[in-house]
């Protein structure tokens, strides 16, 4: 066990240094450093300004090897910005100097406040219909169930916010259309909606999931077995079939679990919710690429970690998987 | 089953009590006095960058800033043709002081009684008074390369020892603030010199601007982000500490900031004259009061625009711009109110930006830099109202020259005779340039041409397309070159473009910060010449009209700068940004001038009306929750049959 934690753990040095490179790459593929400087001082601002601003932050060394003369070799930008982020000092946003790992830490409460209702809520809701809709499967209320959920998968989640902005918040005013601040119970009347439209979102693909899986077991060997010796269909299905299929379902929620901090991009945004979705995707308008690289960076390392914990999950829920 | 309705009630009765006002309460009900607090909202498009006066130079840190500090001068709120600077924290206009070649510096007093606000960094917590070391201490912040002023070598060419110091500091790699500003001659605790190095009337300007409001030595040194005592204190520029009418007390990122009233404010009162006739009575009712009005004020940030406007209707923000997505829900075909909207009471402004958007060719390309009746002809044949008609809500003000409205030598009658959308003299003209019906004339060739635009949406590519076919219709093909707004500006940095489309927002209401983008010796890296416009002529005559005071003379040389470029043709003037915005019936605007971002020290808001309006256009209707309530009762009892039919 130790050992193959160990391995797993060596394997995601390369792929995480694999995705900075890349990510390294792109982001001045995109823009330079002199147009992000441009970007962040205003369009306006004179060229020593921006000089002085590159220098400031690093932008003015050489790329990936520092050739100039009377300077060491390592002494450039990719070196420097990997070597922060190994030692995870997370240094400073480019766009107002705030210290990235507070920025951190502030977003990542209000995401979960999102995230993990709608995780919890989104998880017994999809279980349910998918046991009822195996239950009755092959009927029209099946067929039903499955034109409802591709429907609902194949919606973008904006429609759902605006949508839901539309109707609750100004239709019917029961709840603010935008805003969030922490103070208590007063907290919940920001969360009802996005957690309603975040569950919401991801509702139709997961029930869609949750029945292949059910639907696979239900033709099993012990499902026969189990009917031949006289258990009631419901019974079958919601203690024999229920208990299996959850060694597949475990797997895949506890990958997902390393992202609910990650928050919802789309969502938080539209809802003014500071969590780190919105953080994202302001440091990608506002090009700071030094919140971008540590998203990526934290990113990738939360999803190595979601695909280490499922497999450790699988071979400790499913007795016939052993650690190699 | 009993219980399961008794949760349904509750929540049914929760949802209904909740309310839908999306603020925090206001810091106070009441004033001190017993009167209602006034507290404002208003939408903001996102956390502004920095706070210090010095670094900050764009309208969302502006917007922050010129409420927290203010300058030796500043605009008149009401007065806009011409703009006129009226003093601020200055004690009166400055006198200029004549050397033997001109203007070599200006005497300014300080007003007496000016605190800073009360704030930790100040040993007893009480703001200490302005005094003309904090203007000495100002400039040394713009010079010490470790703000980043984005204006240090403008100023730095006219400023005397801008540039020393900078040099200096960059040499030593540290700043000296022990040593005195040499640019700044101290006379006493409220008068000081500004010392200049050539004549520069603009310099009455940049005292209205943010660059050069005074800051407390104390708060620069006192936040520093450091840990001290085990609290972390915050960086300077999230911290603002100024003279200025409002307090910073709280930025949450992402959220909101919110300012509140300087108790102890005193520089200014409001105006006494210079509004229109037509709303005398409104505006004497507040002639001479002290300022400001508003006790509180909360930005609001919100990105989107979609849940800005929502805000908007819910009477939940006090104004509202009007995006191309809103625009045909408030406004009519007519650019008046909607009916629904009339009846709310609601406000319709319409504000003509001091801005200038135009085409610009590369000077130094060699297909259309040399041929001034190719540039002529593109010009002649481009339908402007036409593109304000289909894009810009029919809105736009035509330009027919660099200069925007209201910028002193705006020639309200001129005629560019290029630019009149006349195809038969654009298809004369392209004759002439050697290109009859869009074909070369020597080698019979199509004449090609290369358009760089900043797009990033569906509406800048459909705009890109319009543009190209209007060009094309000379004959010529045009390939358009689609870029992200980085590649944009590199492609104009370093020259390598045909011809773009261009705009200017002026800086402040003189020639002079219009002319400066066609100046020789702005061509890029050095300025933002971006048309690499080089004439000896035009350069002479700018270098005399920058140093002259306005007078008929100058007015003569701005004229004469216009018509060169005209002629000479290396833009063509588009159009003049019009915006519309609303406002809530409670909160009309008071300030006309466009030129000022400290508007709200001179707002007031009708605090019952917004109550009264808040509660009717947020009433709950009880039929949907009934229906949900219904619903999910009929599912229950669904699946309670279900439950004992398969057990």
């Amino acid at each position: 066990m130790a050992s193959y934690l160990i391995r797993r753990i060596l394997y995601m040095v390369p792929i995480i240094f694999g995705v900075m490179v890349i990510t390294f790459v792109l982001f001045f593929v995109v823009q330079s450093p002199t147009a992000m400087a441009k970007r962040i001082l205003g369009p306006k601002a004179k060229p020593e300004a921006i000089q002085n601003w590159l220098h400031n932050r690093g932008y003015d060394k050489p790329r990936f090897i520092n050739t100039q003369p009377g300077a060491t070799w390592w002494d450039s930008q990719f070196v420097h910005q990997m070597k922060a982020l190994a030692t995870f000092d997370l240094g400073y946003s480019d766009a107002t100097g705030e210290s990235i790992a507070r920025m951190f830490r502030q977003g990542a409460i209000p995401s979960l406040l999102i995230t993990v209702p709608s995780f919890i809520f989104g998880f017994l809701i999809s279980l349910s219909a998918a046991l009822f809709f195996v239950f009755v499967r092959d009927s029209r209320t099946d067929l039903f169930g499955v034109i409802l959920c591709v429907a609902m998968m194949s919606i973008p989640i904006q429609v759902y916010v605006i949508f839901g902005q539309w109707l609750i918040a100004v239709k019917t005013s029961y709840l603010p259309a935008f805003g969030f601040y922490l103070s208590g119970a007063s907290t919940i009347k920001f969360l009802v909606l996005p957690v309603i439209l975040y569950t919401l979102a991801d509702l139709g693909g997961e029930v869609r999931l949750y029945r292949t899986i059910f639907l696979e077991e239900i033709h099993q060997e012990y499902v026969k077995t189990a009917q031949a010796k006289g258990v009631s269909p419901a019974r079958v299905l919601f203690v024999h079939v229920l208990k299996n299929g959850m060694i597949s379902i475990i797997t895949l929620v506890v990958a997902s679990l390393p992202f609910l901090i990650i928050g919802s991009l789309v969502l938080e945004n539209f809802f003014g919710i500071p969590g780190l979705g919105n953080l994202t995707v302001n440091a990608i308008r506002t090009s700071d690429f030094a919140v971008v690289r540590t998203t990526v960076y934290l990113g990738s390392l939360l999803y190595l970690v979601g695909l280490l914990l499922t497999d450790i999950c699988y071979a400790a829920v499913d007795p016939r998987i052993r650690f190699q | 089953m009993a219980l399961r309705i008794l949760y349904l009630t509750v929540a049914c009765a929760l949802l209904a009590g909740c309310s839908n006002n999306p603020h925090p309460p206001p810091f106070r009900e009441k004033r001190a006095d017993g009167t209602p607090w006034q507290a404002s909202y208003r939408p903001f498009p996102d956390d502004p960058r920095s706070l210090d006066p010095q670094f900050s130079y764009d309208t969302l840190g502006h917007a922050v800033v010129s409420l927290v500090y203010e300058e030796m001068l500043e605009y008149h709120p009401l007065k806009t043709d011409p703009y006129e600077l009226i003093p601020c924290l200055a004690d009166g206009m400055p006198e200029p002081i004549s050397g033997s070649d001109g203007t070599l510096a200006y005497r300014f007093r300080i007003k007496r009684g000016v605190y800073f606000h009360d704030d930790p960094c100040f040993s007893s917590g009480k703001g200490r008074e302005l005094v003309a070391a904090d203007m000495a201490y100002a400039f040394n912040r713009i010079a010490d390369p470790k703000v980043e002023c984005p204006v240090l070598s403008t100023l730095a060419e006219f400023v005397v020892g801008l540039q020393e110091r900078n040099d200096e500091a960059k040499r030593t790699k540290s700043f000296d603030y022990s040593k005195p500003f040499p640019g700044i001659r101290v006379i006493d605790d409220h008068t000081f010199d500004i010392l200049l190095l050539k004549p520069f009337p603009q310099l009455l300007y940049w005292m209205a601007m943010p660059f050069t409001a005074p800051v407390p030595r104390e708060a620069v040194e006192y936040y520093d982000g450091r840990s001290h005592d085990g609290t972390i204190r915050q960086q300077f520029k999230f911290k603002p500490v100024g003279t200025g009418p409002f307090r910073l007390v709280e930025w949450k990122k992402g959220l909101s900031l919110r300012l509140i009233r300087n108790d102890n404010y005193t520089a200014t009162r409001f105006p006494t004259e210079g509004w229109p006739a037509a709303d005398a009575a409104r505006y004497q009712a507040m002639a001479g009061k002290p300022i400001p009005f508003l006790d509180e004020v909360d930005f609001r940030i919100i990105r989107e625009s979609i849940p800005a406007w929502l805000l908007f209707r819910q009477g939940y923000v006090e104004a509202a711009g009007l995006g191309k997505d809103v625009f045909d829900t408030a406004v009519s075909a007519r650019q008046e109110l909607t009916p629904e909207y009339q009846a709310r009471g609601v406000w319709l402004y319409k504000d003509a930006e001091p801005s200038t958007f135009y085409f610009q060719f590369n000077m130094q390309n060699p297909v259309v830099g040399k041929n001034r009746k190719l540039r002529q002809a593109i010009s002649a044949v481009y339908d402007v109202d036409l593109e304000i008609d289909i894009f810009m809500n029919g809105i736009y003000l035509n330009a027919q020259q660099l200069l925007p409205p209201g910028v002193y030598g705006y020639q309200a009658d001129f005629k560019d005779p290029y630019r009149q959308h006349n195809v038969e003299q654009a298809r004369q003209l392209l004759a002439e340039a050697g290109y009859p019906n869009g074909y070369d004339a020597k080698t019979g060739k199509q004449l090609q041409l290369t358009l760089d635009l900043t797009v990033d949406d569906a509406e800048s590519r459909q705009l890109a397309e319009f543009e190209k076919e209007q060009i094309e219709k000379l004959g010529i093909s045009v390939k358009v070159e689609e870029n992200l707004w980085a590649t944009q500006q590199d492609k104009m940095d370093r020259g390598n473009f045909q011809f773009t489309a261009s705009g200017w927002n002026a800086d402040y209401p003189d020639p002079e910060n219009f002319f400066f983008l066609f100046y020789g010796k702005n061509i890029p890296p050095e300025g933002n010449n971006n048309s690499r416009y080089a004439n000896p002529e035009f350069d002479r005559l700018f270098e005399k009209m920058r140093a002259m005071e306005n007078s008929p003379e100058r007015l003569d040389l701005i004229h004469r700068l216009n018509a060169i470029l005209t002629e000479d043709c290396p833009m063509i003037p588009l159009y003049h940004p019009v915006a519309f915005h609303l406002s809530q019936p409670w909160a009309p605007r008071v300030v006309l001038n466009p030129l000022v971002s400290n508007g709200l020290k001179y707002t007031q808001i009708d605090v019952a009306m917004r109550k009264q309006k808040q509660v009717e256009w947020n009433r709950k209707p009880m039929w949907p929750l009934a229906g949900i309530a219904a619903f999910l009762a009929a599912a229950g009892m669904f699946a309670y049959r279900w439950s004992q039919r398969h057990g």
